[in-house]
């Protein structure tokens, strides 16, 4: 699933990712649909974020590499935003932030909007997603996240 | 090794100040941090040159794109010497979470040290005009790229996170925190600088304020405010010869980095594993454990703090505190009440960021609590901000 951006003409954008020279992998594979998480050059660890020092083996030259994932994880918290501190939100709101453990590496969590929506049924504890992205522009999109079914397909909720 | 807090019992709280608490003050903060620091002087029965060390915690703890000032949106320890007119012998900043705990440990390291005779602690909190953490964030880059695009910003997603993670996790109900929140605001009303004096607040309309950001309502955050407080502090033995009973420091504790993660992603597991980790830390400290405090003042910067210490500092079982703070158990008016929030707290004051924890444990314990003064308070302990990144600091009305 893919969601569009729903600001209007005139309206603020959202903040747009700006890559960098460790960042861009990531942001390249997002913008084919791809997600992806760095990983330790030295240890094969993932890291999220991708600091300057390995948190697995500590490697301050870790090298990292950002390398496809499955998508899936499970649910391990949830909130509904309902006021937009950011530029280009206030469309949006309310819009649901999920904290996701992906399947790669125990405690490997990422947050993301859950693209079904505040009124989702699934949306439990340890409920079961998988990546999606939504176009934010011409070139860029940004992970996000969306209910799935045990086989880690999207459910009936999307 | 001994973690036994080696300079127990030989630094204390000798004085203090606290100005009105604003949403907006009628005159700048540092004017505002002179008028209050000679206040606490004078309290403390010395005159400004008797003060040769300043120490604060100078941060403006605002996600928005506010400019940071000296005088203006804080107030450093250079800045009030200079504004007091003398000339210290030590100043020192802390600079991380924790605020109060931190800058009370540069305090005490000055005193023990002799780098300063008597200490002027403070603490200034500024509310600037606009949103508090409203940013105009075009481009999200280095840290912020993993976050801001997908709308991830800010304190308030930080704690609903965790907060939702506990109901959830423990079958808690939102109704719960109404509990906290109306304990804090009952005791603020009563606390003459207090942005809400004569406002307390009822469980319904607790519950019937809006979502920011779900389970977190309006009244479960602080109010940013403006307001200053200010602490003198000197050694036990010059404490002796000062007109108030002196209060001491027992032991200090701060976290101990967490998991590495997202800037503001706080899982309830990171904040239980440092936070359990720091109450140890603090028991070895004071020598002290959890049964023997008469007044644990938890931090309630946001209200699922106050479950999440009671928890981390061994208060009540983990899992448990939504249930412990029902019934009256943390109402500070009955005698057999756990007085969590007896000094209003950040929710019942305005933001002043552990300021009512450090000074209900100062006021009870030196016997100057006024009309809520407690029968028995002799020891304290004050925490501030989350128990995976603050501080907490045991006081004790003895020295040993």
């Amino acid at each position: 699933m893919t969601a569009q951006p729903r600001t209007t003409e005139g309206q603020p954008t959202r903040p747009l990712p700006v890559p960098d020279a460790v960042s861009s992998g990531y942001w390249e594979a997002a913008a084919g649909g791809v997600l992806t998480v760095a990983r330790c050059g030295r240890c094969r660890a993932h890291a999220i974020p991708p600091g300057q020092v390995c948190p697995s083996c500590g490697s301050t030259d870790p090298g990292y590499g950002f390398e496809p994932v499955s998508g899936r994880g499970l649910v391990r918290s949830w909130t509904v935003v309902r006021q937009a501190f950011l530029p280009g939100f206030s469309a949006d709101v309310p819009f649901v932030l999920v904290d996701v453990e992906l399947a790669e590496q125990p405690e490997l969590r990422m947050i993301g909007r859950l693209l079904d929506g505040p009124a989702a049924p699934g949306l439990r504890l340890g409920a079961q997603v998988t990546a999606a992205f939504e176009d934010v522009a011409a070139g860029v999109a940004v992970p996000a996240f969306q209910l799935a079914d045990a086989s880690g397909r999207p459910g009936e909720a999307s | 090794m001994s973690r036994r807090f080696a300079a127990r019992g030989q630094v204390a709280i000798v004085g203090y100040a606290h100005s009105d608490v604003w949403r907006h003050a009628p005159r700048p903060l540092g004017a505002l941090a002179v008028d209050t620091a000679r206040e606490a002087i004078a309290d403390a029965g010395l005159k400004p040159d008797d003060v040769d060390g300043f120490v604060t915690a100078p941060l403006f703890p605002t996600a928005g794109a506010h400019a940071v000032e000296d005088g203006v949106s804080t107030v450093t320890a250079q800045w009030l010497a200079e504004h007091l007119g003398v000339t210290p012998a030590y100043t020192s900043g802390f600079s991380g979470i924790g605020q109060l705990p931190g800058a009370l440990g540069l305090a005490v390291g000055a005193l023990s040290s002799g780098a300063a005779d008597y200490v002027l602690l403070h603490r200034a909190l500024h509310n600037p005009p606009g949103r508090y953490h409203g940013n105009p964030l075009r481009e999200a880059a280095g840290s912020a790229q993993w976050t801001a695009p997908q709308g991830f910003f800010g304190p308030l997603p930080m704690i609903a996170l965790p907060y939702n993670e506990y109901l959830q996790r423990y079958g808690a109900s939102q109704e719960a925190m109404a509990a906290v929140v109306t304990e804090a605001r009952k005791n603020g009303a009563r606390i003459p600088w207090s942005y809400w004096r004569d406002k307390p607040l009822g469980a319904e309309e607790y519950l019937a304020a809006p979502m920011i950001s779900d389970p977190i309502r309006r009244f479960d955050c602080d109010l940013p405010v403006d307001g200053v407080a200010a602490f003198v502090l000197t050694s036990a033995e010059r404490a002796r010869d000062l007109p108030h009973r002196p209060v001491h420091i027992a032991g200090i504790a701060t976290a101990a980095p967490p998991r590495r993660r997202l800037p503001l992603h706080w899982p309830l597991d990171d904040i239980m594993a440092a936070g359990t980790g720091l109450a140890g830390r603090l028991w070895e400290a004071a020598g002290i454990g959890p049964g023997e405090v008469d007044l644990p003042q938890l931090y309630d910067g946001f209200s699922p703090f106050v479950y999440f210490w009671l928890e981390a500092l061994g208060l009540c079982p983990v899992g448990e505190a939504h249930r412990f703070v029902q019934d009256g158990r943390i109402d500070s008016d009955r005698p057999d009440g756990l007085p969590v929030l007896s000094g209003g707290g950040a929710i019942g004051n305005g933001r002043m960021h552990g300021v009512p924890q450090m000074l209900e444990c100062y006021l009870q314990l030196s016997g100057r609590a006024g009309p809520r003064q407690r029968e028995r308070a002799t020891v304290g302990v004050a925490c501030q901000s989350s128990p995976h990144f603050g501080g907490a600091v045991v006081y004790t009305t003895e020295p040993a």
